[in-house]
């Protein structure tokens, strides 16, 4: 727990003698040490977090997780919660941080606190095939759009396509948005870019829809990015955070596991 | 991972490539918080009936405020309510107190409101069986001289079962389906597990139709284990038709 965070001399050092034996004998920190709950969204958004069919959850996020959490000493554990109660889960205490796609945003932020960004990518909208769609609000004037609940795609679309005629449409998942999009019952999804790309690129996503392109930008909506959700006032955690993703931007290994999934920086400019 | 046939039932497999192994795990956790709801429900139930038939004013009203409240707010807010704000509010007030904090689990969640609503329900249903014993035998019984607690044991108890037993398998097979709201809070029950394999393989209709087979699963048995119960309650009555 990060309450106990604060421990005497001694649990220090058995900690560390814990800590110690634990490398000596895996090579990789396990149980012994301060033990991270990793709040992410219970549900399959690839690339970034999704399950295997052993239980495990893998992904672009997930390494990023392991490699942060490894500079950063911590013992960080994948703890899966639904996503519109991920702010909710921080805050009561059931996780300890969100690695989970979440963007920076100014209201958000009177919640929870962030660390620095650790990826960045445009926001885009798919379609169906053959449909005359532009991203912008004349371009999707009397058409339905999905968008998950409580994202930024979610404030964005409500500021600038519902004034505009648009019917937006929330969804508990990403994976559900795509799936309505997929039968027809939405026009048009509006969501991350590399999210939507590993969409298209399935079996189900070649046959029915394309790229339509990426929205107007609008960073007091979408925000400057992903970072790492914290409680407020949680300081040295954040410290540490933020010092073991610049460690690992600067030793390569950042750069290491993202080009197992994407062919461009992913960490935006 | 979506094969060539219209069904891909090696995704069903037990092992890693296959989603079966996890299905299952989910459908064990559904099975521990309904046991375990529905256990927790029936304690209730039972105080909640003795209380409505037999405590004094205060205890009644407090009682009928239980089943009023219960019964009208839905178990989804309920789950919600006890998980989120409910784990912040305890963690506070075992502060104000210098304890540390807990966490309260997705499965005791899951079991503690499953097991509130189904006492409010099964309150109800206890209370219109021990109703429906007949005046007479009970008053026979204390003509007898049977203390009040050998009444309830000997006659109050298996008098009501033949009239409860209907209800309360009701509420079972709707304790195991309830089971299914605890997704909202993302604890890996059978209805998790099922839109999480199925939305990373694609493979909707085979997962949900599987999911669907395992809860009629546990329905048939479950009807097995209720018919006979409810002969052993009814022997001695004559068949009607």
């Amino acid at each position: 727990m990060l309450n106990k965070q604060k421990g005497n001399g001694m649990k220090k050092t058995l900690k560390l003698l814990a800590l110690a034996t634990a490398l000596a004998i895996t090579g990789a920190a396990t149980a012994a040490a301060e033990q991270v709950k990793v709040g992410i969204a219970a549900e399959p958004y690839p690339p970034f977090t999704s399950p295997d069919a052993s239980g495990n959850w893998q992904g672009w996020e997930i390494e990023f997780m392991k490699a942060m959490c490894a500079e950063a000493k911590l013992d960080c554990v994948v703890t899966p919660v639904a996503w519109d109660g991920i702010i909710p889960a921080l805050t009561s205490k059931k996780i300890d941080m969100i690695i989970g796609s979440l963007s920076i945003t100014a209201e958000r932020q009177k919640t929870i606190d962030f660390s620095d960004k650790y990826y960045n990518t445009p926001t885009g909208i798919i379609g169906a095939k053959g449909d005359d769609i532009t991203p912008t609000p004349e371009g999707l004037a009397g058409k339905t759009i999905g968008v998950q609940v409580s994202t930024v795609h979610q404030a964005y679309a409500m500021k600038h396509f519902a004034p505009a005629g648009v019917e937006v449409k929330e969804y508990q998942t990403q994976d559900e948005a795509n799936q309505d999009l997929a039968a027809g019952r939405v026009d048009a999804v509006q969501a991350d870019a590399i999210a939507l790309d590993a969409f298209l690129e399935s079996d189900q996503g070649k046959q029915c829809c394309d790229y339509k392109g990426e929205v107007a930008e609008d960073v007091d909506v979408i925000g400057p990015g992903v970072g790492v959700g914290l409680r407020k006032g949680e300081t040295e955690l954040k410290e540490k955070i933020n010092a073991a993703i610049k460690a690992i931007r600067e030793n390569g290994t950042y750069e290491a596991f993202s080009k197992k999934y994407f062919d461009f920086d992913i960490y935006g400019g | 991972m979506v094969g060539d046939s219209f069904i891909n039932w090696s995704l069903l497999s037990l092992s890693a490539p296959g989603w079966g192994g996890l299905l299952l795990q989910g459908f064990l956790s559904s099975i521990e918080i309904a046991v375990g709801g529905y256990a927790l429900g029936l304690l209730l139930g039972i105080g909640g009936a003795s209380g409505k038939l037999y405590g004094g004013p205060l205890v009644r009203d407090l009682l009928e405020c239980y089943t009023t409240v219960v019964r009208a707010v839905p178990e989804l807010v309920l789950i919600l309510l006890l998980y989120y704000a409910g784990t912040d509010l305890l963690n506070q007030v075992l502060g104000a107190f210098g304890i540390g904090t807990v966490d309260i689990s997705g499965l005791m969640a899951g079991i503690f409101v499953i097991g509130v609503v189904q006492g409010a329900y099964s309150t109800e249903v206890l209370r219109g069986a021990i109703k429906a014993v007949p005046a007479g035998q009970i008053e026979a019984a204390r003509a007898y001289g049977m203390s009040p607690f050998m009444v309830l044991r000997r006659i109050t108890l298996p008098a009501m079962l033949p009239y409860a037993i209907p209800g309360l398998a009701n509420l079972w097979l709707i304790a195991t389906k309830d089971t299914a709201l605890l997704a909202v809070v993302g604890f890996s029950e059978l209805t998790l597990v099922t839109r999480q394999a199925a939305g990373a393989t694609k493979a909707y209709l085979l997962f949900f139709c599987a999911a669907g087979a395992l809860y009629l699963a546990l329905t048939l048995v479950s009807n097995v284990f209720i018919g006979m119960l409810e002969r052993h309650a009814r022997r001695g009555f004559a068949e009607q038709r």
